[in-house]
């Protein structure tokens, strides 16, 4: 017996019915039954006043009782009812529990039902089941509501769990008629022991026999379950494998035999099928050997943890974040207490409390949840035997025996001390105080740590990480001591959390008027947040009083996590980012949710004692970085895992909280927003004396319609938009997300720690509340790629291009232009057009015709005021940062392509911002590198696409002019620049190359700018690569060629053929169209249809382009987008078969694999794991006092999959997983090269001196990369993930379905002869 | 197979049935007239009846407005010589001139087409139905100046039992191509009584840009084709338009159609437009619900309410319309019957657009009662405190409300005085609600 349950076993003993003890021991050892039942009768006297003592544990004041509610009382009036019970009679007793025997009459399936396979959980289940009806039976005189309601719902589920067991005997009974004596035993006193009991009942005789009898019933039971389980036990082993394919076999060739008769063709069809099972047969077996089956299986129950379990989870912990222990508590027992709530909790929710105990030092209450872990039939795990021995450790007078007892049971349960080390998340203190314990017994133990080197790559990674001799890792252009003091300014930034910057319009002159609007402003401002303050704590106070029921969740502790202020301010923030036409509840409240959570996570950081720790690793951390130390041959991940070992005591870096579910996230938000409605008022006549003086909301809830749904919209009112718009108030606060990083970013070391020093980051982003993608990757062994590649993109470090960013934020002053892509204010904006409806000087049709002219007006008012404000917050941060070095971390979608995640500036964005950025390091242009500058600036103006890179230089030579006149005189001269694609960049690169023309020596010229290398059509080039397709291969410029060939001309040529065709036909269409057929028109759609788009998107595209051309007539528009889009596809069908077939391929298996019912995953040849997070919507609504917010949640992965969607879907997301997996294979060994490298997607990014190292780079790792068999491995994947297990034969329909996918899967696309090593001498492949 | 087989058998059962009475032509006409009765017109009228009484969630509503019309119509000259005419020409060929009678075809044949039709639609096909709708449409149907517009006719069996009955001028609106020739085809054989057009009426008047092609069409060109000029609001009723309502977006229909009858836009520019709609037994349930049902008493129910007077004509069962897809009967997943198409008379009130409101402030409206009954149980004086502080208890004292009534207790007439009020004072037309309606995406495609 355990130590913990020695020490409260009185205890346990009072809170338990007689069965419950029963059926409890009976597992373990049958005599302990016995000495218990002997121990009962002896105890029982005493019962009361444990019970008593129990209980009040329960209500923790006894002078708060008035207060409780009726539930409670009666919890206790049905306790002290059982305790009566109990003493009063014991045979009584059990003949209660017979009777209820009797009357359904399956209880001894009951019983045995505890011990079904799948563990205890159930078998505790019953037990106070049994318990209660027991009371139910004795407590008659006083019948309650509650009391009914309980009893009655145990019973159903009782009923239905006996269902269940009679299925499960029966199953037995069919499967192993006597093969062991339990079984057959089993067989017989199932039935027979029923008899006995109810007739020992009846007669009420010696208890003594009866005890035998129940003994003997719970014995043959167990017996029944352990053959149950042994046969039943749905584990993934190899052996049932065996049986279950050979079964099918057996199958399949009684269908040969049937289908000979028929057709001899399906017989190859049914070879195959066979062939392949076999093969599949050893691959399972093989794969069973390394253990990695388990994940194929469990993938898709991964998600039973749902949204509750995340709910209770984040609940608790902030009420033990707010010091609320007593909520917490009492939380985890009233949801301990009902089954229903019960079946949510997990091990881990239990070891929050435990926690909080260890801390407090109190070791009878640890004791306590560890005998309600196993009442929930939950095993402790590694959690709560830390937080045991924590708090052994704490208490300075534990006696070691107790310590080892604990040991030796933690032993028991196949935990071993070295694990508690391990896979435990510590804070503060808990790994020292656990350690102390530890020492205690064992004075000499040191946790001993290997770093979890699973040094198993995939080929095209295994020389990276193996040879490393050669490898020149870049240091950054910093000393020691200067990262250092950056991550201090960073720190500093973070924990404040929010950062307010001037924004550029602040160079502006302030005018009377918009002083005095500002200091109005700020007047209001002031107010507001006195009355919010006032709002807040009272609707605190209510809710803290009006919170009768323990297990209900409610927001208090989630309003208790931050100061009050921190709260008002952040309500007070939102209000001046609301953009004018309002904003849908829906989002307004999930930016408020997540901007607590940021603050949350923040501070737990603090409470945790995390900083310190950060700080001092980080601080070791820059050794590796800074030019002036030791050259390092490990990666900055590598290095921060070796000291992050190396500091071992203290806290865990990475945080072991949960993420809140989305729907906590929301009703928190709408809570403060409903808060804010209703409290934030103005005066009427602020503006205008002449109005009355009324309070007005200065935010309101109202409705918009979109077809047949209402949505929920939060405007601000005309006054208040009209203040601000005239106070032109220039400090803007932002989170400190979303401002660039000021130090190197911490590199990702697992999928929950990296990106922001303290600011929480996801490795994949997914959508809210997707926690399929999250399960994957914790499940994933070796991403170490993945990071490697990530933290390489974000230590480049950064700098603003000044002279851009000055031009840019003048013409943003002064008016804008829509030319050049900056946004003018909305003083540019058309005037909204005033009219009287009442005037009766206009026709009905004049009236409607200005009522349009209104609504377009104010459309374009509000579209130009939310471009207006995304430039101004672009171009503030940017100004912010104008002398300043920074970088940006990164993380990635859920197809692994790679993204920055400071969402407003980053390198991703538009050619405005890209300009503004360089690299923070210079390197010499070298002998090539102003012709690369050259060539890159032809590139940006999209002239001269077809022409070598020889011409373009010429070309660049021969224009050497406009380009020097531009970077003298950009706004005032020729403006040459103006014309090119991306005029920004260009200007950038003209006086770049002015800079470097008229230097000394243009070969030393230190140039930080970034030269980039554009993958030609890159989705075509990966199916052209995957299906080695000469023809499609040499027109995306896998061949070498003298020219670049361009797929866009040859399409708008081939299409202009069809149409010429056509014309002559006689089509007028056709005929209207000639001479309007270029690349541009066609470029778009065949640049996405890789990326499936569908001809309705196609023509939108196409229509699109033709309105852009002025002379081509707008009637014919939808005629013309429309035929020109089947061209298109027709066309592209002719010139990529290949790649047609292998979409066809992923289209169709991806179409069998939803249908079988489940979505489509893979894993990148570099092995993250990818998973389509499309399923069919399940509406959840959020009932919040403003109104409903209807979520349509379309990725919860217990939705059966949308089959359309994950269909559609496949072949681009696959095409970006292997688009991505290039990218990060070319950024991993640039950084062994020791370049400077930064992606966007498929452009690829250097110093212009390292383009030709790159170029080489990216084309031999295209080349390893397609040189593995990508299709076969996926199509091996695929078909031991959906194929392994055997669809059972009884329905005949699902198996031919089965068999489909499965020779579907099986027949990878033949490939062409294209020969791939080719590629690495293109010259335009990336160009 | 079976329910197929029994299908089938039903449709001949059926259709010999007709024909049995269609062998009396004279006497099943004949019955059509009060004065001499004879079975074949009781049952008519049981057929009518037996399917209301044994409905399940029989509305409480008031014995006129919404039991189906028990009053036949007077007898016509016109109708009789038509029907006399049929017993005198039987035998002899000759053009078709305007007393002659149609018939209504082979009942088969025309579940045949029906079901060719690739959309999802329902038809008429039964003769008692059509001739039931047809006597729905009222006594001034041989008023030269009725003009009744026939929304999708398909097989033409109630083009042709308006005929019978003696309308002078029907214009079927058909927007499947491959009805259309047949229909010319009769068209032809007529005396001008029927213009048949490749145009659907529920498409009329898109939203989106591009070249418009029939059957979508704007109203302006099919009444200027049609020779239809713009009538005064108080003037009777110009068009009658007779049709079943399409099941995919019943709601969003009544929806536009309501928008525009306020704004007078699309149709309602010509007059007082009178809708003779088969819509599903749940929406008309919806579309006439009162206050206080809260689940159900919803603003485009209210306005309906507010702009028409609303009359339930007649109950079929789905099984007599014919469907061109497999599904049937739709599958009533809501709390309120769905076992019918109820034939729904909405006639705009001559009187809506006086004391105070226009067309043009009509928007406002439209947007106030969207608004308030976004929810059903909030209190009204919240709301209209929203709009402008403190004005609440006034104007609800005005208009002799409580207080604390909530708006889905408030009737649609209430409503309108509401906003009459409203858009009296001051302080309303200076709130943000009037600025509201002009950036509302809602009435797209009508304003």
């Amino acid at each position: 017996m355990s130590l913990l349950r020695v020490c409260s076993f009185a205890k346990s003993l009072g809170r338990r019915s007689l069965a419950d003890v029963r059926m409890c021991f009976a597992e373990r050892c049958q005599l302990c039954v016995l000495v218990r039942s002997g121990a009962v009768r002896r105890i029982s006297g005493t019962l009361l006043c444990l019970q008593r003592r129990n209980v009040s544990s329960v209500i923790p004041k006894p002078e708060d009782a008035k207060k409780r509610v009726h539930e409670q009382s009666q919890l206790l009036d049905v306790l002290k009812v059982r305790i009566q019970q109990l003493q009063s009679d014991f045979v009584l007793d059990v003949q209660h529990a017979k009777v209820q025997f009797v009357k359904a009459p399956s209880v001894g399936g009951g019983i045995s039902s505890g011990r079904t396979p799948k563990g205890s959980s159930k078998d505790k289940n019953d037990i106070p089941k049994s318990g209660q009806m027991v009371t139910k039976g004795a407590s008659k005189s006083q019948p309650s509501r509650w009391m009914e309601k309980l009893s009655q719902e145990k019973k159903n589920k009782l009923k239905k769990q006996q269902h269940l067991q009679q299925k499960m005997q029966r199953l037995v009974k069919d499967k192993v008629p006597g093969k062991s004596k339990g079984g057959k035993s089993s067989l017989i006193p199932t039935g027979t022991t029923h008899k006995t009991i109810s007739s020992a009942a009846k007669g009420s005789k010696g208890d003594t026999k009866l005890w035998d009898e129940i003994r003997a019933a719970v014995s043959s039971a167990a017996a029944v379950t352990a053959v149950a389980s042994a046969k039943a036990a749905m584990t993934p082993e190899t052996s049932k494998q065996k049986r279950k394919d050979s079964k099918s076999k057996g199958a399949d060739k009684e269908a040969t035999k049937r289908t000979t008769t028929e057709c001899k063709g399906k017989d190859e069809d049914l070879a195959e099928v066979e062939e392949l099972e076999k093969r599949l047969n050893q691959q399972v077996r093989h794969w069973a050997c390394s253990s990695t089956m388990d994940s194929f299986q469990e993938s898709s129950m991964g998600n039973s943890c749902g949204d509750i379990q995340l709910s209770i989870r984040s609940y608790l912990e902030a009420c033990v974040f707010g010091g609320d222990i007593e909520r917490s508590h009492n939380f985890l027992l009233s949801q301990h207490r009902v089954m229903s709530r019960r079946k949510h909790l997990t091990t881990d929710v239990y070891n929050i409390m435990m926690r909080v105990w260890a801390k407090k030092g109190m070791l009878n209450q640890i004791g306590r949840i560890f005998i309600l872990l196993e009442e929930a039939g939950l095993k402790p795990n590694v959690g709560s035997y830390s937080a045991a021995l924590e708090c052994m450790g704490r208490n300075p007078n534990c006696s070691p025996k107790v310590i080892s007892r604990c040991l030796n049971q933690m032993k028991e349960d196949g935990v071993t001390v070295d694990d508690l080390f391990s896979h435990c998340v510590f804070q503060q203190d808990e790994r020292d105080m656990l350690l102390k314990a530890i020492q205690t017994v064992k004075p000499d133990y040191e946790p001993c740590h290997t770093l979890n080197a699973s040094q198993c790559f995939s080929p095209l990674v295994q020389d990276f990480y193996t040879k490393r001799e050669h490898h020149t890792y870049p240091k950054l252009d910093f000393t020691q001591e200067e990262l250092q003091e950056r991550f201090k300014r960073q720190l500093r930034v973070e924990q404040a959390c929010t950062v307010t910057i001037d924004s550029v319009e602040a160079i502006k002159p302030v005018t009377e008027h918009m002083a005095r609007m500002r200091e109005l402003l700020a007047e209001q401002r002031a107010q507001w947040q006195k009355v919010l303050l006032q709002a807040l704590r009272e609707s605190k106070l209510i809710l803290t009083k009006t919170n009768t029921k323990d297990y209900k969740l409610n927001l208090y502790p989630y309003l208790c996590l931050l100061e009050d202020k921190e709260y008002v301010d952040i309500m007070i923030q939102s209000i001046a980012s609301l953009p004018l036409s309002g904003e849908s509840l829906k989002i307004l409240a999930r930016n408020l949710g997540n901007r607590i959570y940021t603050k949350y996570c923040v501070r737990q950081k603090h409470q945790n004692r995390t900083v310190e720790k950060l700080a001092s690793i980080y601080d070791a951390y820059t050794d590796l970085l800074a030019k002036d130390t030791k050259v390092y041959n490990v990666l900055p991940r590598e290095q921060w895992c070796k000291l992050e070992m190396e500091q071992r005591s203290g806290p865990t870096l990475q945080g072991g909280e949960a993420s809140w579910p989305y729907i906590v996230t929301l009703e928190l938000g709408t809570f403060m927003v409903d808060m804010m409605v209703k409290n934030l008022k103005i005066n009427s006549d602020i503006l205008n004396p002449a109005c009355d003086r009324k309070l007005i909301p200065i935010l309101y809830h109202m409705y918009a319609f979109r077809s047949t749904r209402q949505v929920g919209f939060i405007k601000p009112h005309p006054i208040l938009t009209q203040m601000q718009q005239e106070a032109m108030e220039t400090m803007l606060a932002f989170d400190s997300s979303v401002m660039p990083m000021l130090c190197p970013p911490v590199p990702w070391t697992s999928v929950k720690f990296g990106a922001y020093l303290l600011t929480p980051a996801k490795l994949m982003r997914t959508l809210e509340g997707a926690m399929q993608h999250d399960q994957l990757l914790e499940k994933c062994q070796n991403l170490h790629p993945v990071f490697d590649s990530l933290n390489q993109l974000g230590n480049c470090a950064w700098r603003i291009n000044k002279p851009i960013l000055d031009i840019i934020i003048s013409i943003f002053n002064d008016r804008g232009s829509d030319e050049l892509d900056i946004p003018p204010p909305l003083s540019e904006a058309p005037k909204i057009p005033h009219f009287n409806p009442q005037d009766p000087t206009y026709t009905a049709s004049e009236k409607a015709h200005m009522k349009r002219e209104v609504i377009n007006a104010k459309k374009k008012c509000s579209e130009m005021h939310s471009m207006r404000m995304d430039a101004l917050y672009k171009l503030s941060i940017a100004h912010h940062m104008r002398d300043e070095l920074f970088w940006f971390p990164h993380n990635m979608d859920f197809r692994g392509r790679t993204y920055p995640c400071p969402p407003y500036f980053n390198h991703l964005g538009s050619d405005v911002t890209r300009a503004m950025l360089v690299f923070a390091e210079g390197m010499p242009l070298g002998s090539k590198g102003l012709d690369w500058l050259k060539i890159h600036l032809v590139n940006l103006t999209g002239l001269k696409k077809r022409s070598s890179l020889q011409e373009r230089l010429e070309y660049a030579n021969s224009i050497m002019e406009d380009i020097l006149d531009s970077a003298d005189d950009p706004l005032n001269g020729k403006k040459w620049w103006m014309e090119a694609d991306e005029p920004w960049q260009a200007l950038g690169c003209c006086m770049e190359i002015a800079n470097a023309v008229r230097s000394p020596d243009p070969t030393k010229f230190i140039s930080h700018f970034p030269v980039h290398q554009d993958g030609s059509c890159n989705g075509l080039q990966h199916y052209a690569a995957l299906g080695r397709d000469v023809i499609g291969a040499t027109s995306v410029n896998l061949m070498p060629c003298e020219v670049p060939q361009d797929v866009y001309s040859s399409v708008a040529q081939q299409v202009e053929e069809l149409r010429a065709r056509d014309a002559a036909k006689g089509l007028k269409i056709a005929q209207v169209l000639d001479g309007f057929i270029s690349r541009k028109v066609v470029k778009q759609t065949v640049m996405t249809v890789v990326y499936g788009v569908t001809r309705y998107g196609g023509r939108l595209q196409i229509e699109k382009r033709l309105k852009e051309i002025d002379e081509f007539p707008k009637e014919h528009v939808w005629d013309a987008s429309q035929y020109l889009v089947r061209l298109v596809f027709s066309g592209l069908k002719e010139m990529f078969t290949g790649t047609r077939e292998i979409q066809d391929w992923l289209t169709e298996s991806a179409r069998l694999i939803s249908k079988s019912g489940h979505t489509v995953e893979w894993v990148t040849p570099l092995g993250l794991p990818i998973i389509q997070p499309y399923h069919r919507t399940r509406n959840q609504v959020l009932k919040s006092t403003m109104q409903y917010i209807n979520l349509q949640i379309s990725h919860d992965a217990k939705e059966r999959p949308d089959t359309v969607k994950q269909k559609n879907a496949f072949p681009p997301n696959f095409i970006h997983s292997l688009d991505s997996t290039h990218m990060m294979l070319t950024s991993l060994q640039c950084y062994s090269a020791g370049l400077t490298f930064v992606s966007v997607h498929d452009c690829f990014w250097t110093h212009a001196l390292t383009v030709d190292t790159m170029n080489k780079i990216c084309r031999e790792q295209f080349v390893t990369l397609h040189s593995q068999p990508i299709l076969q491995e996926l199509s091996n994947f695929l078909l031991l993930k959906y194929c392994s297990t055997v669809q059972t034969q009884a329905k005949n329909k699902k198996y031919q379905e089965y068999r489909r996918l499965m020779l579907l899967l099986a027949k990878v696309p033949q490939t062409g002869d294209f020969d791939l090593q080719r590629v690495k001498e293109s010259t335009y492949f990336f160009s | 197979m079976s329910t197929q087989s029994f299908r089938l058998l039903e449709l001949m059962l059926r259709s010999s049935c007709c024909h049995a009475i269609r062998t009396r032509p004279c006497l099943q006409k004949a019955a059509l007239t009060p004065t001499t009765c004879v079975p074949g017109g009781r049952i008519l009228h049981k057929r009518a009846y037996s399917l209301d009484s044994f409905g399940p969630g029989r509305p409480s509503l008031g014995p006129n407005s919404h039991q189906p019309r028990s009053e036949r119509t007077p007898p016509s000259s016109a109708l009789v010589h038509r029907n006399l005419s049929v017993a005198a020409v039987q035998g002899q060929f000759r053009p078709l001139c305007r007393y002659d009678y149609l018939d209504l075809g082979e009942v088969e044949e025309n579940v045949r087409r029906a079901q060719a039709c690739k959309k999802t639609r329902h038809f008429i096909v039964d003769p008692n139905l059509a001739n039931v709708v047809a006597q729905h449409m009222g006594p001034d149907l041989q008023d030269a100046k009725t003009v009744i517009f026939e929304c999708n006719p398909g097989p033409a069996v109630l083009t042709r039992a308006l005929l019978n009955a003696g309308a002078q001028r029907v214009v079927a609106l058909e927007g499947d191509r491959t009805f259309l020739n047949e229909l010319q085809e009769l068209e032809l054989r007529l005396d001008g009584q029927l213009e048949v057009l490749h145009c659907d009426f529920f498409r009329l008047d898109p939203i989106g840009c591009g070249n418009v092609k029939p059957p979508t069409m704007f109203t302006d060109k099919l009444f200027t084709d049609l020779g239809i000029s713009e009538a005064a609001w108080t003037d009777d009723v110009p068009v009658k338009v007779v049709g079943i309502l399409s099941q995919r977006n019943e709601r969003g229909l009544l929806l536009k159609m309501v928008y525009a009858l306020f704004e007078r836009l699309s149709v309602f520019r010509y007059g007082r437009i009178e809708l003779n709609l088969f819509i599903s037994e749940k929406e008309y349930k919806k579309l006439v619900s009162q206050p206080g049902e809260m689940m159900h008493y919803r603003a485009f129910g209210v306005l309906w309410q507010m702009a028409c007077d609303i009359e339930l004509l007649h109950k079929e069962p789905w099984e007599t319309f014919i469907v061109s897809s497999r599904q049937n009967v739709p599958s009533s997943k809501g709390k309120l019957p769905n076992d019918h198409l109820c034939l729904v008379r909405l006639r705009p009130r001559a009187n809506l657009f006086s004391a105070g409101l226009t067309p043009s402030n009509a928007s406002t409206l439209l947007m106030m009662v969207k608004q308030c009954l976004a929810k059903r149980k909030v209190k009204l004086i919240d709301r209209l405190n929203l709009w402008s502080p403190d004005s609440g208890s006034k104007l609800l004292s005005e208009l002799g409300l409580p207080e604390d009534i909530l708006t889905g207790n408030v009737y649609p007439e209430e409503y309108l005085q509401l906003f009459q009020l409203m858009d009296k004072s001051k302080e309303f037309t200076q709130s943000w609600l009037y600025e509201e309606i002009l950036e509302n995406p809602q009435r797209e495609g009508w304003g």
